[in-house]
């Protein structure tokens, strides 16, 4: 069933993207409304499936490399979807829509769990600290994805090269408050996610943190949001110098997520995450 | 039924002849009338701005040809040969093809231009109004505002600016999105400046403020923007409340130095400020383009972002005319489905096939002299001849019937005389 609504999921995804991949290549408004209905249709099967998965397993299914990178792409689609139900930025339909289908195809080939999780992976803190953080992740990606189109309009608009590129990009104004809506939102997201872990970690393992890799670089990954959320809102970095950062940012999320959970072996890493009870092994 | 067009544009005519032939609302109504009295012509419409005078009918004479043009006159007295010369007439598919270029902005001076649409779309409204427009100018006319909206939305022809001060606007809204609530500067107030402001506002931008050298001329020109006057000393505070500053000194030195512009950006914590420098020399300096979130755009700047525009939608119009040639093709076939000659016609012919068949068929077997033969031939041909002349009749006078009838009366007389529809092409 679950495998089913995957790859019917994957199926909506893949349409969705390439109807907006069609849209920025032909500028016609009927392809963008079309790709929307898709992933919106894709989202709301992945929604399914993830539900259904959490049922059957009895735990939130954020257990393994392969769960995560499924629960990563239903984040930053919807994220994505419902961040443009506002600002309208049409393009991120076309960036957002490859990345996730190849989240999405990339979960297929990862490993799954290796056992059925235990009772303390049950916890209401569980889903609370996933969804937070992978909400978070995927709000930020769209941020670093506003920087870069923030960065490519600029350049074309500096060198006076009004060609196809400029006429597609949004302009600067929209991606700069695109960019700094989602950094907000994903900040205060992450911060939930990581409340709920240290709440959850308190009441499993008896303190707040163990200063394991993955948790040492969530919050240095935190204090640099910080301090960008600070410098936008109260010195006025926006524009170029706030794009720039955003993206440099979100480097640190991607090695949190994918090198602190690969490299190093701790109770967090994809491979382990499954057999935690919350007793140091 | 034959569509004529005959008139003069700016392509073929001088600005003095067209300004003689143009007409004013309050003539239009006349003019069709007069077009309306002329043998064979049913319909008629006139399109009249500064760049072309088209008189359009819908006639059924051949003689349409030589009148139509007098009408275009309205009895004044033009040198012929001057006339003659930036006359052109179409006909037919030529006639279709031209209406759709012309409204689709392809026959326009700049081409891709939004405004002729509308103007011919008065234009019907006055002919409609006269009672000039029937089944064929209607779906004509229809046709045409369909495919000028094709061509908008399926080319970029409209896209990208091709005059300066547009230019600049369009720009602005790619820095700053929409222009609701922004603050312009304008320092300097010369003419180009002035016109740049005005589209600035009607864009929706908020306020107008102007920087002089001489404060007089900076209360002049900002009460007819409602905006407020500076000099020259206060520059570094009305830059920092700027978003858009339009810059048109006779300065020879720059009027905006790189560290006034970095005060002012720091004043307005990093908000992007867009200059727009018109003057020659240049009142911007070139190094504020170094600050982060300034954009500087010089005259020649956009002059060039408009011939680039304007090479594109040359470009456009390619694509715009295959959009026109396969409309072309779709009008003729609908205007033929109307047409009543060939359902006359064969008609005609199956009734002259069975008579023929009967008589040689009874000549053969009666045995009858020839006067008796000759009799009955003649018989013969009075009475298809009395049994045809009503459904002929009821087809012709179908002419001033809509276009929907008249297809269905069409196809109903087919089907009563059993006519198949391959005999509509003889």
């Amino acid at each position: 069933m679950t495998n089913a609504l995957h790859w019917a999921t994957f199926g909506a995804y893949l349409s969705g993207t390439v109807c907006y991949l069609a849209y920025v290549l032909w500028q016609r408004m009927g392809l963008a409304r079309m790709g929307s209905a898709l992933l919106w249709l894709g989202l709301g099967v992945h929604t399914g499936a993830l539900l259904i998965a959490w049922l059957e397993l009895g735990a939130f299914p954020a257990l393994s490399l392969r769960q995560s990178l499924d629960v990563l792409s239903w984040a930053v689609m919807a994220a994505a979807l419902l961040v443009n139900i506002k600002l309208e930025v049409r393009i991120m339909g076309a960036m957002v829509g490859p990345i996730c289908t190849l989240l999405l195809l990339g979960a297929t080939w990862m490993p799954g769990p290796a056992a059925m999780p235990g009772p303390a992976l049950k916890s209401i803190w569980v889903p609370i600290h996933v969804v937070g953080l992978m909400g978070g992740y995927g709000l930020l990606a769209l941020t670093c994805l506003a920087g870069l189109l923030y960065l490519a309009q600029e350049r074309s608009i500096r060198a006076k090269q009004l060609g196809g590129l400029f006429q597609r990009l949004p302009s600067l104004g929209r991606l700069d408050s695109f960019g700094q809506w989602t950094m907000a939102s994903g900040f205060s997201l992450i911060t939930i996610g990581l409340i709920a872990g240290a709440v959850y970690a308190h009441q499993v393992m008896g303190s707040f943190l163990r200063g394991t890799p993955k948790e040492v670089f969530a919050l240095v990954t935190w204090v640099a949001y910080a301090a960008l959320v600070h410098t936008r809102f109260v010195q006025g970095w926006r524009g170029r110098r706030g794009a720039v950062l955003s993206v440099a940012a979100f480097v640190l999320v991607l090695f949190t997520f994918l090198g602190a959970g690969l490299l190093f072996n701790d109770y967090h890493s994809f491979s382990e995450l499954i057999h935690f009870t919350g007793q140091s092994r | 039924m034959n569509l004529i067009l005959v008139g003069i544009n700016h392509k073929t005519a001088p600005v003095e002849l067209r300004e003689c032939l143009a007409a004013g609302a309050q003539d239009i109504g006349p003019m069709l009338k007069n077009a309306l009295e002329l043998p064979g012509v049913n319909e008629v419409m006139l399109v009249s701005t500064c760049n072309r005078v088209e008189l359009l009918a819908a006639a059924d004479s051949p003689e349409t040809n030589r009148l139509l043009p007098q009408v275009l006159t309205g009895g004044r007295k033009f040198d012929p040969t001057a006339l003659e010369r930036s006359l052109y007439i179409h006909h037919d598919d030529d006639a279709v093809r031209h209406m759709f270029r012309v409204a689709s902005s392809l026959d326009s001076l700049v081409v891709g231009e939004p405004q002729i649409l509308g103007q011919i779309k008065e234009s019907f409204r006055l002919a409609t109004q006269a009672g000039a427009c029937r089944a064929v100018l209607n779906r004509l006319l229809h046709t045409t505002f369909r495919v000028a909206k094709r061509v908008r939305s399926e080319t970029n022809i409209g896209g990208a600016a091709v005059s300066v001060p547009y230019a600049a606007v369009q720009l602005a809204k790619k820095i700053f999105d929409q222009l609701d609530g922004l603050h312009a500067l304008l320092i300097g107030a010369g003419e180009m400046a002035e016109l740049a402001a005005e589209h600035l506002l009607g864009g929706g931008a908020a306020s107008i403020t102007v920087a002089n050298r001489t404060l007089e001329r900076a209360v002049e020109l900002s009460r007819r923007f409602g905006g407020k006057a500076r000099t020259m000393e206060t520059l570094d505070a009305c830059l920092a409340e700027a978003d858009i500053v339009i810059t048109s000194t006779g300065a020879t030195e720059p009027v905006v130095t790189k560290a006034l512009a970095k005060t002012a950006m720091k004043k307005r914590r990093h908000k992007p400020i867009f200059f727009i420098d018109i003057a020659v020399p240049r009142d911007v300096d070139p190094a504020v383009a170094q600050i982060s979130n300034c954009f500087v755009y010089d005259i020649d700047d956009l002059t060039q972002v408009v011939e680039q525009n304007r090479a594109n939608r040359t470009e456009e119009a390619s694509q715009a005319e295959l959009i026109v040639a396969e409309e072309v093709v779709k009008f003729r076939q609908w205007l033929k489905g109307l047409s009543v000659a060939p359902t006359i016609a064969s008609l005609s012919t199956k009734a002259e096939a069975i008579r023929q068949a009967e008589i040689d068929y009874t000549l053969r077997s009666a045995g009858l002299t020839p006067d008796q033969a000759q009799a009955v031939d003649r018989l013969t041909r009075a009475l298809t001849k009395k049994l045809l002349h009503d459904p002929i009749l009821f087809l012709k006078g179908q002419g001033h019937a809509s276009a929907e009838t008249r297809r269905n009366q069409i196809a109903l007389i087919k089907r009563v005389f059993g006519l198949s529809e391959e005999d509509q092409d003889s």
